[in-house]
Order: C-alpha cells, then sequence, then structure tokens
C-alpha cells in the first residue's frame, strides 16, 4: 500500500476534504499501475499529460505523482479559488513534482484539445435540483457545494465532460477514470458511452455508508 | 503558472475555438493594476525529461511566449536531440529546463489575438472563469 499524501494545511471550511470517494480513488490507481505504467512509461514516448478535474485538496493528483507516474505532467483545474491555492500547497508538501500547475476555470476550459493522456475527475455527483451558480458563490465566498451537487441525477457536470471527451483527450493513448455513485445509472451512461465508440470498463467498486461508489475507465476504440 | 503551461492553454470564449489566433495568448500588453512578475524557482534538472517534453511544444507557439517575456535565445526550429547526456546538448537542455520549468508567472495576463479578451495571473494561478457575458 502507497502511503496517502498528507494535507495539513487543508482548511476543511473551504475545501472539500478527502473522504471515502477519494480514498476509493487513490486504491483504483494502485491497481491500475500495471496498466498505466505499461502505456506511458516507454523510453523515449512523449511525456504524458495527466489532468485532473475539480482536484480540490489536490490528494489524487498528489498521489498520482508521488506513485504512479513521477515522470509525467501535470495539471489540475478547480472553479473554487481556495482549492486552486491548497492543491499547489498538498503537492509541495508531499515532495512535489517537476511540473504540476493550477488553472482556475470550469471543468477543463482552456486547455487545448486533445492533449489529455490521463484524466482523473471524481465530480460532483450527488443528485440535487441543480448545479450551484458561480454568481453565488461569489457573493457568498462558499464553494463546497461545487464538489458536492451534480444536479439532475447528479450527472449534469459528469455528462458535460463526458460530451467533450472526445475533443480534449488524446484519442490514441488518452485514459480517463471517472467516478460514479448508484443514483448516477453508470450502466446506462457506460452504455450510452459504447454506442459512441468508447472502451467502457467498471474497474472498481465499493460500498461506502448507504452510497454505492464505482470508478469506470473510458477508452477510444482504435 | 510555468511557462510551459503557456504552450497548453487556449482563449476558451466558444467563437475562438475555431481560429487559429486563439493560441497561444500573448504577454506583450500588459495592464498597469497588474504588473507582469517572473520568478525563478528551482527544480531538478533532469536532461531526459526535458528531451520527452520536447515533442509535445508547438514551437511556434513557445518562440512567441519567450519572445513577449524577454527571452530571445532560442532556436527557431525545435531542436532534434537523440543522446539527452552527450555534452554537447547539455546548455541547451539546461537552458530549456530553466524556461519552460523553472519560469514562474507570478503574476499578469495573456491577451487572445483574436478577441481581445484578457486573462488574469494571480499568486501563479491563471484564471480562465469567463464572465457571464461570454459563456455560451
Amino acid at each position: 500500500m502507497f502511503p496517502t499524501p498528507s494535507t495539513t494545511n487543508l482548511d476543511v471550511a473551504r475545501v472539500y476534504e478527502p473522504a471515502e470517494d477519494s480514498f476509493l480513488f487513490l486504491d483504483l490507481l494502485q491497481e491500475e499501475l500495471p496498466f498505466i505504467q505499461k502505456r506511458f512509461a516507454a523510453a523515449n514516448a512523449p511525456t504524458p499529460l495527466v489532468v485532473e478535474i475539480g482536484l480540490g485538496s489536490g490528494i489524487v493528483t498528489t498521489f498520482f505523482h508521488k506513485n504512479i507516474l513521477p515522470d509525467a505532467l501535470f495539471i489540475g483545474t478547480d472553479i473554487n479559488p481556495y482549492a486552486c491555492s491548497i492543491s499547489k500547497e498538498t503537492s509541495k508538501e508531499n515532495g512535489d513534482t517537476r511540473y504540476f500547475d493550477v488553472l482556475r476555470t470550469n471543468l477543463w476550459d482552456g486547455l487545448r484539445p486533445g492533449l489529455v493522456d490521463v484524466l482523473l475527475f471524481n465530480p460532483p455527483y450527488v443528485p440535487d435540483e441543480t448545479v450551484p451558480s458561480i454568481e453565488n458563490a461569489v457573493k457568498t465566498d462558499d464553494w463546497l457545494d461545487f464538489a458536492l451537487l451534480g444536479g439532475s441525477d447528479g450527472m449534469q457536470v459528469t455528462s458535460a465532460v463526458l460530451d467533450r471527451l472526445a475533443e480534449f483527450l488524446n484519442l490514441a493513448r488518452g485514459v480517463a477514470y471517472i467516478l460514479f455513485c448508484k443514483r448516477n445509472k453508470p450502466v446506462e451512461v457506460a452504455n450510452s458511452m459504447r454506442n459512441r465508440g468508447w472502451i467502457v470498463d467498471m474497474v472498481n467498486e465499493r460500498k461506502a455508508g448507504w452510497e454505492v461508489l464505482s470508478i469506470w475507465k473510458f477508452r477510444k476504440v482504435k | 503558472m510555468k511557462l510551459l503551461t503557456a504552450n497548453f492553454v487556449q482563449c476558451t470564449v466558444k467563437a475562438c475555438g475555431s481560429s487559429p489566433d486563439c493560441f497561444p495568448l500573448h504577454f506583450d500588453q500588459q495592464i498597469p493594476d497588474l504588473p507582469l512578475e517572473l520568478v525563478h524557482e528551482d527544480v531538478d534538472f533532469s536532461p531526459e525529461f526535458i528531451c520527452n517534453v520536447l515533442p509535445r511544444i508547438e514551437w511556434a507557439a513557445l518562440l512567441t511566449t519567450a519572445r513577449e517575456l524577454g527571452n530571445t535565445q532560442l532556436p527557431d526550429a525545435k531542436p532534434e536531440i537523440e543522446n539527452p547526456h552527450a555534452a554537447e546538448n547539455e546548455q541547451l537542455l539546461r537552458d530549456l529546463h530553466t524556461l519552460l520549468l523553472e519560469t514562474q508567472i507570478i503574476q499578469g495576463s495573456m491577451r487572445c489575438a483574436n478577441c481581445g479578451h484578457i486573462y488574469f495571473i494571480r499568486d501563479s494561478i491563471p484564471n480562465f472563469l469567463l464572465p457571464g457575458h461570454l459563456v455560451q
């Protein structure tokens, strides 16, 4: 077992505190280590770019650069300004890496298309009537709901990412890992993505309290 | 924001997506309230790392970014390096390392040459959130 990165300076009133879903992600990455290394660790291959959308505390990206692909390039994004700065601190606190930058943005807006080799996404998956509004968050300076509430079926944010997966992912070698809860109807989502030409596998599932969480892997059919 | 990141980002205004001018974003016009601030931040040097990053780089865009930030020392064409440990490559790889990984843009702004939108960088973090009227 690789150690869980430490997040000493995390202000849990402002940034999502790593919980069961985050730890499931770390366990998955550990299991996927052989697949990921085989895919990207070949000598002389162009360095892979690992992107995490909504990286929060930064624990998943930090775990990835410490344990999975230490020589990759890392970009994280978050809409929450406090997550943007604390995630860099988390990386530094755990030894940092050669290249890690954070963009404050919505999902992956601002990235050039076709660059992402590994996408990591632990979305706001809790069903709610709406997704939070940025105007409201600016006014109240409360950004935590962005990490939790996913609108209808909890799928509004994940769907926005899936709809543009083919645009941002490097289709030749890119792979996306996305977390779902059972209420997101992941089996239906997987089937509809298969119909759009993706190879979709469930790679991990776990009961967390009354929720069933699963992580799914998406690659383009060659 | 490390200088290399300028090679990975573009204007996020939807109408600019199809324009060749949406990339790279430009540092040539800074605003008085947010003067450009660059610092050097030490990163461990690895010749292999720089060699393996080179294929990812859009060289013409990097030349533009580097020039706008005051570096005119880069070769006109992307170097092709077969042996990262050959003595004759060391200076070039060290220069690229310093430029791409150790140059931090602490604050300043980047401008889209197509629509003119300005993206701010504060505390080393670029902000790509658009004001409401630009979000489609």
